[in-house]
């Protein structure tokens, strides 16, 4: 998959993101804003994505960064913090979902997915239409893997170690999300 | 890999598409108030309305909001003055310094390649921009709503993650704004140019003439003139050749005339930057064509097309973008029908 030249943990410089990292984690509100300035695009999209609603989506990113203020302490400068940050809100959105599809069980077939079909109007980026409504019609299950293994770069191994399914099925779900989409942009 | 999975890999154009989606997406309105509040209210803020004395317990939050305010506000306009810069091959110069290493571009200051060098310039946080070899580029603004470069002359390549219309380059034939896309631009020492979209669309903008550019399309440019009408990837010699007379010749209705000759359905695109260029006598000419070659959607009409109506031609275009993305991203995969996008 392409990455950009600059990866978005990386856009803040090496040594001012760490600096604000170590004073977000002393408490500092203004390099928390900083760091939520630099990443909010990011945890957005992937938000949307996961979440296919946009109402949503701005109150998972929400959720994620108090998360994040919350968590920040654990933070030991292991892993860039956008990485971090990034598995926290995979977490915390698919945890989310699970919660939100229990509830919506009792009212939606779950083999419909038009109703959770994102809005296409309110894409960004008019060109991705195409593309993100057929990938916004993808079953939920299918859907995620697809967001992350296809658009996020994560693999097999980290995807079921972060949402807690197993590989077999994370390949699997990629293997319909693919097949799905496939289907949908040639008819 | 095993071979369930090899049987529904994506196609190569399938994946550059599913690449080129934007990795950053702004929500409609700024979450940070939300958060802050939230997060004062779990680290205990709320609970100083215990004080003693209520009447004063929030002076030494205000001084902290207006210290906190001050930091940030002096901590963006620090890092709205300049952009970071690397060298990818030999060694690029920044306002004549050797650059051997990662760098700071600041607001005013260029970016200069050789032969043998190479830049990359990271676009704020929102993208990046390869300077190629022998090329001049300037930043020009490092604004939020605004990150700007210019291209003296030389070749940069551009992906940018962002809402359209925030990044900028200006070149000695007009600007190109970016809709949310990948392109290579080039302009030579006389400001001659060519812009080579490969991902989303850019619009090259110059003295209220404007052409719109989408995946896997072409536009020139020449200053003074503005950018000519696009063409795609494989469109026809002839084409090619009518499409310059007519923007930067003086060819006029003669070469309109052979543009219209020589297009297919697949350079509808072409054919619909014409219909607002040519004058007014030759339009339904232009319309006539291009509805021949891609019927036009319910609601647009002959008349509306020809009187310039924004709302019938936006309709039509957005008709002709569509179709000229599922042929791109569906080569080689399954057979579209260019005048209606439907697999055929």
């Amino acid at each position: 998959m392409a990455t950009l030249a600059f990866a978005l943990s990386d856009a803040v410089p090496a040594p001012i993101a760490d600096d604000l990292v170590r004073r977000a984690q002393a408490g500092d509100e203004a390099a928390f804003e900083a760091l939520y300035r630099a990443h909010v695009g990011r945890v957005f999209a992937l938000c949307l994505r996961l979440s296919g609603d946009r109402t949503r989506a701005a109150e998972l990113a929400q959720d994620v960064f108090v998360r994040c203020w919350e968590r920040l302490k654990s933070f030991r400068g292991e892993s860039a913090f956008g990485s971090w940050l990034y598995r926290l809100a995979v977490n915390l959105v698919w945890m989310a979902n699970r919660g939100d599809r229990r509830r919506e069980a009792r009212v939606l077939p779950v083999e419909d997915p038009q109703p959770l079909e994102r809005p296409v109007e309110s894409s960004p980026v008019a060109l991705s239409i195409d593309l993100e409504r057929a990938i916004g019609s993808l079953p939920d299950g299918a859907r995620e893997v697809f967001v992350l293994y296809d658009i996020e770069g994560y693999q097999h191994q980290e995807i079921a170690r972060m949402t807690g399914i197993a590989v077999g099925t994370s390949k699997a779900q990629l293997f319909r999300a693919r097949r799905l989409l496939r289907e949908r942009l040639e008819r | 890999m095993n071979e369930r999975e090899r049987d529904v890999e994506l196609p190569p154009e399938l994946r550059q598409a599913v690449n080129d989606l934007p990795r950053s997406i702004e929500p409609a309105e700024d979450l940070w108030p939300g958060i802050k509040a939230r997060i004062r209210a779990g680290t205990g803020d709320a609970g100083r309305g215990t004080s003693p004395h209520p009447s004063r317990w929030w002076i030494p939050l205000a001084a902290a909001a207006a210290l906190v305010l001050a930091v940030g506000v002096r901590y963006w306009l620090r890092q709205a003055d300049a952009w970071e810069v690397r060298p990818t091959a030999g060694v690029p110069r920044v306002d004549d310094a050797p650059l051997a290493s990662r760098g700071t571009l600041r607001v005013g200051e260029w970016v200069e390649t050789d032969d043998s060098s190479q830049a990359v310039i990271a676009v704020g946080t929102i993208g990046h921009v390869d300077v190629r070899p022998g090329s001049r580029v300037r930043l020009v603004r490092a604004r939020d709503t605004d990150h700007r470069l210019a291209l003296a002359y030389g070749v940069i390549h551009a992906k940018v993650d962002a809402p359209p219309r925030i990044f900028f380059v200006e070149t000695p034939a007009g600007t190109a704004v970016d809709l949310g896309c990948e392109y290579t631009l080039e302009t030579d020492r006389n400001g001659r140019g060519l812009i080579h979209v490969t991902g989303g669309y850019v619009e090259f903008a110059w003295s209220g003439m404007r052409s719109v550019v989408p995946l896997g399309a072409y536009a020139l440019t020449r200053p003074g003139q503005g950018p000519g009408t696009p063409y795609v990837e494989d469109a026809p010699a002839g084409l090619r050749e009518a499409l310059v007379a007519f923007d930067f010749e003086q060819g006029g209705a003669d070469a309109a005339r052979r543009a219209l000759a020589a297009a297919r359905a697949e350079d509808a695109l072409s054919l619909w930057h014409l219909l607002t260029r040519v004058e007014a006598g030759m339009r339904g000419e232009v319309y006539d064509r291009l509805a021949a070659l891609v019927p036009p959607p319910p609601g647009v009409t002959r008349a509306s097309a020809v009187v310039g109506d924004t709302t019938a031609l936006e309709r039509y275009w957005s008709l002709i973008r569509r179709i000229e993305f599922r042929r791109v991203i569906l080569r080689g995969i399954r057979d579209i029908d260019p005048s209606t996008g439907l697999a055929r």
